[in-house]
């Protein structure tokens, strides 16, 4: 996937300018940022649900082949588990019988055996997060675009649930692009990461490789060499970069 | 000391009979004058001859026949002209303060009118139900519509939904659970349409011998006769209660 030079508006002012970044086939790529920066618009310009002031997005792959993951799991509440996660694949012209075989198969695969037909509001919000999930990975995409997905879940549900995501996406070889506010979170997951600055008319102003090998497991990714070093950095430039903006808005 | 909910139903039960025995007690001793008040005994009496001599029944298939005609029409009608309303801007512009307005009067006024119009027989009273119904189930749909969880609409549209998979999975179930919330109070201004609409003119029907038993200043008859509306709206909560519930199980 490539972005050129993306600027996006929802008013007079751009509330981001010439944003440029790379997501390479099977990367994890992550964009961080102050509050504001833009960085859910650039991913709702990717799909396409807004249109860029100026730009060029390129997913490289087919719409079809990108699958979303937001932060609310925005599931159908009078569908079942099962029933949401066959959704996408019946939308694809999969028979409805088949469907509903391959979203059991996955919610297998995500530990939810058994509560395929169970309604959205008798789950918890980590069962609902990986039903999510599968309903994602169930229309084999090649890109996912993430919006802070796991921002809703209590540490040890948002752990496992990680924990998961990581080891599907890197054995399908899925893409990814994330948006969280969590540093830790985006250098213990990602290969690379993109610092943006504040808004309005915000900036990606540095690019971040991570040098954690994989496979990679999120928690142990922080105890690796590289982590400390580079979440130092990632909070230095963070914080000068929202310093920045409050001594201009205060001035 | 502080009673439980436990037991509710059995105090409202021998407050109830308390009140009876009171009332009955009031008439015997010469307290209330039976024109007026006639004690519980004499409007039991006054509701077993109503079926002892079966001459109910005909007034009972009058009202049903006039209520459910009125529901299931105003229920149709509602449904779609708050569909079409809400998609096509330019039929919100006409229609929306049309119904504004019956919303605003108190529709039974309307009921000589529609004897004027469709003489006294059924046609008129299955028409003021059907404007009592049509136009609530008009604005139930019409800004529950307008009302849609956005997040769900992106959700179909990003599994690769178009239009059609839109109304399907997100906007008829929406709709179905508003007009079924609001069943229960369809199903009273049916019957309030009904019974009105018999009240002004008819020849059969519970309104026509409510009209009945106030010419002839029979006071029995007539509170045997709302004892009986009260039943029969109550039963038909009941059931539309169990249809709500069973279909609205995701909820």
């Amino acid at each position: 996937m490539r972005v050129r030079d993306l600027t996006i508006s929802y008013g007079d002012e751009p509330i981001l300018e010439r944003a440029s970044l790379d997501v390479r086939e099977g990367q994890f790529v992550s964009l961080v940022g102050p509050s504001g920066s833009g960085k859910s618009s650039i991913l709702r310009a990717v799909m396409g649900l807004l249109r860029p002031l100026g730009g060029l997005v390129e997913p490289g792959v087919d719409r079809s082949d990108i699958g979303i993951l937001f932060q609310d799991d925005a599931l159908l509440p009078w569908k079942t588990a099962r029933e949401n996660v066959a959704l996408g694949l019946t939308f694809n012209g999969v028979e409805r019988k088949r469907a509903l075989e391959e979203a059991d198969d996955w919610l297998d695969q995500l530990g939810l055996h058994g509560f395929g037909d169970r309604y959205p509001r008798r789950l918890s919000g980590g069962q609902r997060k990986r039903v999510a999930l599968a309903q994602v990975l169930a229309i084999k995409p090649k890109l996912i675009l993430m919006d802070e997905p796991f921002a809703s879940l209590d540490a040890i549900v948002r752990a496992r649930v990680v924990k998961d995501v990581v080891s599907l996406v890197e054995r399908e070889n899925i893409s990814v692009l994330l948006v969280t506010h969590d540093l830790e979170e985006a250098i213990s997951l990602s290969d690379s990461v993109y610092l943006l600055s504040q808004g309005p008319r915000a900036r990606i102003i540095r690019h971040y490789p991570v040098p954690i090998p994989r496979p990679r497991d999120p928690v142990r990714a922080r105890l690796h060499p590289a982590f400390a070093p580079l979440y130092e950095k990632l909070w230095a430039d963070l914080s000068h970069e929202v310093e920045r903006d409050q001594t201009a808005e205060a001035a | 000391m502080q009673a439980t909910a436990r037991y509710a139903w059995l105090r409202q039960l021998v407050a109830f009979a308390l009140l009876l025995g009171l009332w009955e007690a009031a008439g015997r001793a010469g307290l209330l004058n039976p024109l007026y008040a006639p004690e519980p005994s004499r409007i039991a009496a006054a509701l077993i001859q109503l079926f002892a001599d079966g001459e109910i029944w005909t007034h009972l298939e009058a009202t049903f026949t006039a209520a459910l005609g009125g529901l299931v029409l105003g229920i149709v009608v509602g449904i779609a002209l708050g569909i079409v309303a809400a998609l096509v801007p330019l039929v919100a512009e006409l229609l929306a303060p049309v119904m504004t307005l019956l919303n605003a009067i108190p529709r039974v006024v309307m009921a000589p009118l529609f004897v004027i119009w469709l003489g006294i027989g059924l046609a008129s009273k299955v028409a003021l139900s059907f404007i009592l119904v049509a136009v609530m189930i008009f604005f139930t749909v019409f800004t529950g519509i307008q009302q849609v969880d956005k997040r769900l609409v992106e959700r179909i549209v990003t599994l690769g939904g178009g239009r059609f998979e839109l109304i399907r999975h997100v906007y008829l179930p929406s709709v179905a659970a508003w007009v079924l919330g609001s069943l229960k109070v369809a199903v009273g201004f049916a019957f309030t349409g009904a019974v009105v609409g018999e009240f002004v003119a008819a020849s059969r029907g519970l309104g026509y011998l409510l009209s009945f038993a106030q010419s002839t200043y029979n006071a029995s008859l007539m509170l045997a006769l709302v004892l009986l509306i009260m039943v029969v709206v109550l039963a038909i909560f009941a059931a539309a209660g169990r249809l709500e519930r069973h279909l609205l199980r995701w909820s």
